[in-house]
């Protein structure tokens, strides 16, 4: 008898969500190269990049949330509230240092809270997070912040400007954090305890807890390192552009981090993809966003592309990847 | 001259990823008939009848209703032809009233309450079943929740009726309603296909007996070409003991070692009442039970997955030490381990390879796990593993779900054992398992008690029971009611034990 699943589908039928998106970059990316005069410049590329890499950073932070059936929805506000409290005690007068981690600690117990809030109280991710961003945002920027826009004064010059607009090596640093935290969170899921336990909590969380994880702990673990991810992306920003305007936690920021995870495979069901999943998505939406601001194109016709590709993603994933009786039964999203 | 049959299936063949579920069947019903289908667990009966109601489609094969092919997209699309089926697993909507489930899927647009209650009223005295319309169905007990399914089954005037055992969980008066009712039925004309594991039911009932076994057709005919023994000897195809499923005899029966685990006065709120007992080590307990008789909740409480009651839930104590779990990790760590009835919804990991789920387990269990987990570690646990339950897959890189059932079932052992247990709780474990893989699962389990484990096997099948257990617990309603020693029991014994 057969012992395999597999038998009888031919192997193109295996292709990933990954690889179609891998795909259309290319195309995007050879379409762009050949239409656009300056758009295939070393300058250029590099541009795109790191007008992508807080994106990136952010959607890594986001990545390991949901693949342990998590989300978070307090990324962006917790990172403005958090980095903006780290500016003004910079302005005030504190070394840049204790500023820095005094606005961590607030990153890290907004992200503690998170944790609590999912793991022992048992709210879900979306509601939990969706209310501690709103509450996070509120409460900091009325009790310890002056302004909505907060610029950076004091250590503007030295190693911590440096670090969302130096460069090594002429690549800049933002693109080279990036990297790093890529590399980091890559071997954080895949090589470490608590990594294969999200990976299983995310598969089946009755399941981990059955077969003793400790599901509470990692989850309190999870947000707590989405918080301080968002925080180092939170830093990027203010530094690249020399203030933190705290009003970004109302934009649709989170959402195009959610494109970014969700467009290159990570599924919102948990358990699934990887921390290339994420690359493959910065990627695309960099590549884009960037043509298309070559191109001038409007604001507005950017978000109705952006939705476009995320759906043609998810409908030529479905196509190719049809559900079958056994696992309809999953229940996943 | 026979009639005609009101649905014949000819040569059908259904497969789930590969495995034939049900290879080259041909099967009919005629209208007025019981048609008892037979077979032990896993031999094709809930997937032919699947096939029959709509709810899958044949990978080959077809289905007349009335002397004409057709194919069948959906279930509702066999209920437009009359064929319902009365699935093991209860389809009502638990939070609905008795009324609202028996008219679901047609109500009116404008649906007056009073006129739905007083017309399902009606209809239930019709049939002279005592329910409650205003009730809503969680309330009920599993025979009222049947008959509420029959019911709907016959107001959408169904010509065939599939029951999937029915008798499994009802008291012996609740089966003397039943019956009484299939006769009310096919008196109807309404022809009536009855899947059930007690064999004197069909027998006494039926028209007609088609035997399966591995998904083939083995046997058909009138019942009153059948006695018992044929049936069984169709349906296991050799002897008991050719199988190694030879009935433990009380010399053969192994001695308790000392006391593992002892359990006293367990209570959780209605599934498990007062009950107490005791695990030796190097020894198989056997725990029979049907559904609703407590032996899974009372299983989850001691791996620490449910929780007893806080005042009077009883004591549990492992060794010498009184222990209450919050969590499973707890136990897990204490070296008591659950194996699920259930290995979808919570046993193995299906993105996972057989060598991550195994990994799972190790990580969890160890007191000092490394931080950074070695792949080499991972590959070689799961290489060792693979060889000791001769788990068969491509490769340790094949992801769990697109494994055999049999497979399945070994790489949930395997997690499990690979966390180094004292005491080891398998629930149902060969459910949906292929027969080669059951006998090597039931000869894993004997090794497990040679070693000096503490093996608990709970099981609704008694064969199972029989051939494994040193020591044979009966559960029900919540309690442990009987312990019998193996050599001088009975099936009907433990039944008798089990149902009253």
């Amino acid at each position: 008898m057969s012992l395999f699943a597999a038998s009888g589908k031919p192997a193109w039928r295996y292709v990933q969500q990954e690889n179609i998106v891998i795909a259309i970059t290319a195309i995007v990316f050879l379409g762009f190269s050949v239409t656009l005069n300056n758009f295939l410049t070393t300058s250029n590329v590099l541009s795109l990049i790191q007008n992508v890499a807080i994106l990136g950073i952010l959607g890594l932070a986001m990545a390991q949330a949901i693949i342990g059936r998590g989300i978070d929805l307090s990324i962006v506000a917790n990172m403005a509230v958090s980095v903006a409290a780290t500016l003004q005690l910079a302005n005030g007068g504190m070394p840049i240092a204790l500023a820095i981690a005094l606005g961590l600690a607030l990153a890290l117990v907004i992200g503690l809270i998170n944790g609590m809030l999912i793991a022992y109280v048992e709210i879900p991710a979306i509601f939990a997070t969706l209310a501690m961003g709103t509450a996070a945002y509120g409460f900091v920027r009325a009790a310890l912040l002056n302004d909505n826009l907060i610029y950076l004064k004091a250590g503007g010059d030295g190693w911590f400007k440096w670090i969302g607009s130096g460069q090594i090596v002429g690549i800049p640093s933002s693109v080279v954090l990036f990297g790093i935290v890529a590399a980091l969170m890559h071997v954080f899921l895949h090589h470490s305890l608590p990594g294969r336990f999200i990976y299983a909590m995310g598969d089946n969380p009755l399941a981990a807890r059955t077969t003793g994880v400790p599901v509470r702990p990692t989850i309190v673990l999870q947000y707590v390192l989405s918080a301080g991810v968002a925080f180092l992306a939170g830093i990027v920003m203010a530094t690249s552009v020399d203030s933190m305007e705290t009003r970004i936690a109302r934009s649709n920021l989170v959402y195009d981090v959610i494109l970014v995870v969700v467009i290159g495979g990570i599924g919102l069901s948990g358990g699934k993809g990887k921390i290339r999943s994420v690359l493959v998505g910065t990627l695309l939406i960099g590549t884009l966003l960037n043509g298309m601001t070559i191109m001038d194109v409007q604001y507005t016709l950017q978000s109705i592309i952006k939705s476009l590709i995320l759906l043609v993603a998810i409908i030529v994933d479905s196509l190719v990847n049809p559900r079958d009786e056994q696992t309809s039964q999953q229940g996943d999203i | 001259m026979t009639p005609a049959p009101l649905v014949e299936m000819r040569s059908v063949t259904k497969r789930y990823a590969g495995v034939a579920a049900v290879e080259d069947v041909d099967f009919s019903v005629r209208a007025g008939e019981v048609h008892a289908l037979l077979g032990e667990n896993g031999a094709g009966k809930s997937t032919l009848t699947k096939v029959l109601a709509g709810v899958t489609a044949p990978t080959s094969g077809e289905v007349l209703v009335d002397g004409t092919a057709v194919s069948f997209a959906t279930p509702a699309d066999a209920l437009a032809r009359g064929i319902n089926m009365v699935f093991q697993e209860n389809s009502l909507v638990p939070s609905m009233t008795v009324a609202q489930n028996l008219f679901l899927g047609d109500e009116k647009f404008f649906n007056r309450l009073r006129n739905l209650y007083i017309a399902a009223q009606q209809f239930l005295q019709s049939l002279n079943f005592n329910v409650d319309p205003w009730a809503t169905v969680a309330s009920l007990g599993v025979a009222k929740k049947q008959m509420v399914e029959i019911a709907r089954a016959v107001r959408h005037n169904a010509r065939l009726i599939v029951f999937d055992e029915p008798t499994a969980s009802l008291t012996p008066e609740e089966k003397r309603h039943f019956f009484a009712l299939v006769r009310r039925l096919t008196a109807k004309g309404v022809a009536i296909v009855f899947i059930s594991h007690a064999l004197e039911e069909a027998l006494e009932i039926s028209e007609r007996i088609t035997v399966l076994r591995d998904g083939r057709l083995i046997a058909t005919g009138p019942t009153r070409e059948f006695d018992r023994n044929r049936i069984v000897s169709a349906m296991v195809g050799r002897s008991l003991v050719n199988e190694g499923l030879d009935p433990r005899t009380r010399r053969s029966a192994r001695a308790p070692g000392r006391k593992l685990l002892s359990v006293q006065n367990l209570s959780m709120g209605d599934a498990v009442r007062n009950t107490s007992f005791s695990v030796y080590a190097g020894q198989i307990t056997g725990l029979f039970g049907l559904i609703g008789s407590g032996r899974t909740e009372t299983a989850k409480i001691v791996a620490g997955i449910a929780k007893r009651n806080i005042f009077y839930g009883g004591e549990i104590r492992l060794e010498d030490r009184a222990v209450r779990y919050r969590i499973p990790r707890q136990a897990v760590r204490d070296g008591i381990v659950y194996v699920t009835e259930d290995r979808k919804v919570e046993g193995f990991f299906e993105t996972m390879s057989i060598a991550e789920n195994i990994a799972i387990g190790v990580l969890s269990a160890r007191k000092r796990p490394p931080l950074i987990v070695s792949m080499a570690d991972m590959a070689a646990l799961a290489q060792e593993w693979t060889a000791k339950l001769s788990i068969k897959a491509i490769s340790a890189e094949a992801r769990v779900i697109e494994l055999s059932g049999g497979n399945q079932q070994k790489v949930v052992i395997a997690k499990s054992l690979a966390q180094t247990p004292a005491v080891v709780i398998f629930d149902e474990p060969t459910r949906g398992v292929d027969v080669g893989a059951i006998a090597e699962i039931h000869q894993m389990i004997n090794g497990l008690a040679d070693q000096g484990l503490g093996v608990v096997v709970i099981s609704s099948y008694l064969p199972e029971i029989l051939s494994l257990s040193d020591r044979i617990l009966v559960s029900q309603k919540g309690r442990i009611v009987e312990e019998f020693t193996p050599g001088n029991v009975t099936e009907e014994e433990i039944m008798f034990a089990a149902v009253h």
